[in-house]
């Protein structure tokens, strides 16, 4: 294994793999932060634009020939292949525009038509910007309110909603011509110092001996410093196209906010108050990215932390590129790459009958676990999915929010009780409660049951049997739901038979405790055969002779049950307890389906809980923290349970 | 035997006992097939008049329809589209047996058969997996299936997760028949000069049938019954599965109980045939290790 010769290709190999990744990918990521980067300066100054324009057609009356005379000055002060569209929404109309197509009898002003597909698009963002806004408006900022398309030829579409007395009453679109194009980053340097490092390695290489480990370190060395000075180089560059990406978008508003200005001058309309650029420079919910004061100069604090943020990003990248680069260079350097490879190979029977079972199971079973917890850690929502989950990072913040809030209850006006069950405590308290409840009521009927039946003798056995298990037999969300009718106030079966005794009808639904007994009758009901199964079983195993002695000597019948019968049905109860326990503790369906954790959550149960939080509340982050909460204490439970287990056993 | 403690309780006793407990559990069951052949939607099994006496309260809790009548089985088939929502649940539940089924088979195989590096670590993550919590892993496969892939109220996306997350429960039954059959034979087939993808489909998986036909039973059942996922990823109800449509009669505003009844009953018959019949293999999976243990 250590010879000269093979330690040296060996390693090269291992450097070029670790270049590969490493400088590759560094490269890689810088390139799509210089896209990135582009993308967002094209599109704030389309933003600015946009908003420039909304705010002279808002001082422009917004509608009628005035609009439509300033709308045609602004357009002759435009580059070519710009072009705007004023559509008011009462009425549907196009108000004014200076787009080539809208000519001859389709020429502003008049109504959109139903028929035409391009005007029907423009009605509907209309109303979809109008709902945006309102809609923010009530519940913070959730839906964009300019809305940005891409068109062919590497032209962009703005649409932005147009006010009147703080009510949308149409939209204004801008068609922007292409940024002029710039080259991006040529990957030549990164691939000349990747086979420079290759070709250096490959003659130092014969110096170093028999040595893996300074073969090791050079290739290490190597690697960490052409990436360092790789990475320096394009970080520097990537900072200095940040500065002057914001200087454009500086400039660029400058001349927009004189341009318009001059309009507004030359058309006799209102100068005051006077126009703010900073309130151009936003993002897709309309609010101020603060990077420009209101005359269009940059705010150089913020200027400055926004370089920073993409430095950061940057090194992120760089340090990312260089754990992998070494990740690689360790696996192929150590022989381990080469030896996993000869495994695949010289087993490559087993591995393919195993291959798709186990993609399956890794791809839908053990990342989506994964992913779950990562989850949990961020602030993912219904409206967020797509973004990376670093961005919505928030570390520990849902865990901090679900168990340290201790308000259980609190005292009303009256000096009532007052509870709060969406609080994690009630519902774990709950969950508790309906647990041990439901294994307690379990083990001792069905144990109970076990015993009657195991009697010698006994008639009709087999019947009994199989009558006895039905409820397990059915599929348990009809259960549920039969169990739910049963329990309605005014046609339930529950309710007809305490008539029958004068009692009056019950809300069973209305309080937690009433609400608690329908979904723990559904689930005695069916958990109960499990348990008598498993017991008639280990009684039917004990040898009757065991019996036969202890009466010889004289043991009372209820000696006999805890000296013979509960020792011998110990070894099955036991893991059919702890079974039961984990199944009622996540009893989903009964939850669910019979309560719904009416009234008000407070019968939810852990994992109803965290249903809802996912898929009635949409915040999948906090969800997911919820949801490893219960699997911690689930494996709490676990340990505990296997530590009494073996104790018990030692005695 | 335990009988000699009982000895001194009169059976009667024991007899009056078991058929209060036998009403319990029966009850439910006569209560469903009385609505699903009451021929109406209410839940009520008799109107009660304005002032029932003892007996008219007797008569609506009594399950016996007040008059047979097939029609809510004809109509949940004709005028609701139950048979399109049990047809999906057909072809979800048995294309996921032969998936989920076929890629245990092979993985099974390898396990008992091949010593290979990731052997013992193979079969561990199997076993792990059956205790991470389903929410948890829900809300990824939500984001995965539908919101990733597309395959939201698609057979296909609930096919891809009921038979990716009904493997190792089937791998780790599969593997535990294929350790006790004798080696001999395959050894007999290498001498006679048959390859190893021969020997696994015409000696060994015929001599596990038993085995695979009862994973096979189960698995079906698994998917046949599931609730959650299907609610959560058939947002169209033209992709209902039987249960979610189950629900959809009498969840919400909807309260159409007749329908509701029929439809459990036949649903609910396949399945409950099948758990008679498969229970006493279920009790002995579920209870193997702690017996030994």
């Amino acid at each position: 294994m250590s010879d000269a010769p093979a330690l040296r290709r060996r390693f090269t190999a291992g450097l070029a793999l670790a270049v590969a990744a490493g400088l590759g990918g560094s490269w890689a990521a810088m390139r799509g932060e210089w896209v990135n980067q582009r993308d967002d300066l094209a599109l704030r100054r389309g933003a600015v634009t946009a908003m420039a324009l909304d705010q002279l057609v808002g001082r422009a009356g917004g509608t009628g020939e005035p609009l439509r005379a300033a709308l045609a000055a602004w357009q002759a002060e435009q580059p070519a292949g710009t072009e705007a569209r004023v559509v008011r929404l009462s009425g549907a109309r196009l108000e004014a525009s200076t787009a080539k197509v809208d000519v001859g009898d389709q020429a502003a002003p008049r109504r959109l038509a139903r028929s035409s597909p391009e005007d029907k698009v423009l009605y509907d963002r209309g109303q979809r910007l109008r709902g945006a806004v309102e809609g923010n408006r009530e519940g913070g900022a959730v839906k964009p309110e300019v809305e940005v398309e891409r068109l062919a030829g590497g032209r962009m579409r703005l649409a932005g909603p147009l006010e009147e007395d703080g009510a949308v009453v149409g939209l204004v679109q801008v068609d922007l011509a292409p940024a002029p194009a710039r080259r991006p980053p040529a990957p030549w340097p990164m691939l000349a110092v990747a086979g420079g490092l290759l070709v250096l390695f490959w003659f130092l290489a014969p110096r170093l001996g028999g040595r893996a480990w300074a073969h090791g370190l050079l290739a290490g060395a190597l690697f960490l410093g052409g990436l360092l000075a790789l990475g320096a180089h394009d970080i520097r560059r990537l900072e200095r196209d940040h500065r002057e990406a914001q200087r454009e978008l500086s400039d660029h508003a400058r001349e927009v906010r004189a341009g318009t200005a001059k309009l507004l001058a030359a058309r006799g309309l209102a100068a005051a108050p006077a126009l703010d650029a900073g309130r151009w420079d936003v993002d897709r919910m309309r609010r101020p990215r603060g990077l420009l004061d209101e005359r269009g100069e940059l705010d150089l604090a913020r200027a400055e932390a926004e370089v920073r943020k993409a430095r950061g990003d940057a090194v992120g990248a760089v340090v990312a590129a260089a754990l992998l680069g070494l990740l690689g260079l360790a696996l192929v350097g150590s022989g381990l790459l080469w030896r996993f490879g000869r495994a695949l190979v010289v087993h490559r029977q087993a591995y393919r009958y195993i291959a798709p079972a186990m993609l399956g199971t890794l791809v839908l079973v053990f990342f989506p676990f994964i992913y779950g917890i990562a989850l949990s850690f961020t602030s993912s929502n219904i409206y967020n999915t797509s973004a990376p989950l670093p961005e919505l990072w928030v570390g520990l913040r849902n865990y901090w929010t679900i168990l340290s809030d201790f308000g259980i209850a609190r005292r009303g006006a009256d000096g009532a009780l007052i509870w709060n069950y969406l609080n994690f405590y009630w519902t774990f308290l709950f969950t508790v409660i309906w647990t041990v409840t439901n294994v307690t009521f379990g083990v001792t009927f069905g144990l109970l049951l076990a015993l009657v039946l195991n009697t010698r003798g006994l008639a009709f056995r087999p019947v009994y049997r199989v009558l006895l298990i039905l409820p397990w037999a059915m599929p348990n969300y009809i259960t549920a739901l039969i169990w739910k009718g049963m329990f309605h106030r005014q046609f339930g079966v529950v309710n007809q038979v305490l008539a029958m005794v004068g009692i009056e009808p019950i809300s069973w639904f209305d309080t937690p405790f009433t609400s608690f007994l329908t979904a723990f009758a559904t689930n005695a009901w069916l958990s109960f055969p499990f348990m008598m199964v498993v017991s008639l079983g280990a009684l039917q195993s004990i040898p009757a002779d065991l019996y036969e002695a202890a009466r010889v000597d004289g043991a009372t019948r209820w000696q006999q049950f805890t000296a013979i019968t509960l020792p011998s049905l110990k070894p099955a109860l036991v893991p059919a307890v702890i079974l039961s326990v984990v199944w009622t503790f996540n009893m989903f369906n009964i939850i669910f389906l019979v309560t719904g954790g009416e009234p008000n959550g407070a019968t939810e149960i852990l994992i109803t809980q965290a249903y809802k939080f996912a898929f009635q509340k949409y915040q999948y982050g906090y969800a997911a923290a919820y949801a490893t909460i219960i699997f911690g204490i689930l494996l709490v439970y676990g340990n505990v349970q296997n530590r009494v287990t073996r104790a018990t056993e030692g005695v | 035997m335990a009988g000699a403690r009982e000895e001194k309780v009169p059976h009667g006793l024991l007899h009056a006992f078991l058929a209060l407990v036998v009403l319990y559990t029966v009850y439910p069951v006569l209560w469903v097939i009385t609505i699903a052949f009451s021929g109406k939607q209410s839940l009520a099994i008799a109107d009660l008049p304005a002032e029932p006496g003892f007996l008219d309260r007797l008569r609506a809790v009594t399950p016996w329809p007040a008059q047979w009548s097939v029609a809510n089985f004809v109509s949940v088939f004709g005028d609701q589209p139950f048979a399109r929502w049990v047809l999906n649940s057909l072809v979800v539940a048995v294309a996921t047996t032969l998936v989920g089924v076929f890629l245990s088979c092979t993985a099974a195989y390898a396990f008992s058969r091949f010593k290979f590096p990731g052997r013992r670590a193979g079969m561990m993550a199997f076993l792990v997996s059956q205790m991470f919590p389903g929410v948890l892993t829900l809300i990824p496969l939500y984001i995965i299936i539908v919101q990733w892939l597309g395959l939201g109220s698609t057979r296909l996306g609930l096919i891809i997760v009921y038979a990716t997350t009904s493997i190792p429960f089937s791998v780790w039954m599969l593997k535990g028949y294929f350790d006790t059959i004798p080696r001999e034979l395959e050894e007999a087939a290498i001498i006679e000069g048959a390859g190893p993808g021969m020997i696994f489909w015409r000696i060994v998986l015929p001599l596990a049938l038993p085995a695979i036909a009862i994973t096979a039973l189960f698995s079906f059942m698994t998917a046949w019954n599931e609730f959650i996922l299907a609610a959560t990823f058939m947002d169209q109800e033209e992709m209902y599965t039987a249960p979610v449509a189950l629900r959809f009669f009498v969840g919400g505003f909807q309260q159409q109980w007749g329908y509701f009844a029929a439809g459990s009953i036949v649903v609910s018959i396949p399945v409950v045939v099948l758990f008679l019949y498969l229970q006493k293999y279920l009790v002995s999976g579920l209870t193997a290790g702690s017996v030994k243990g």
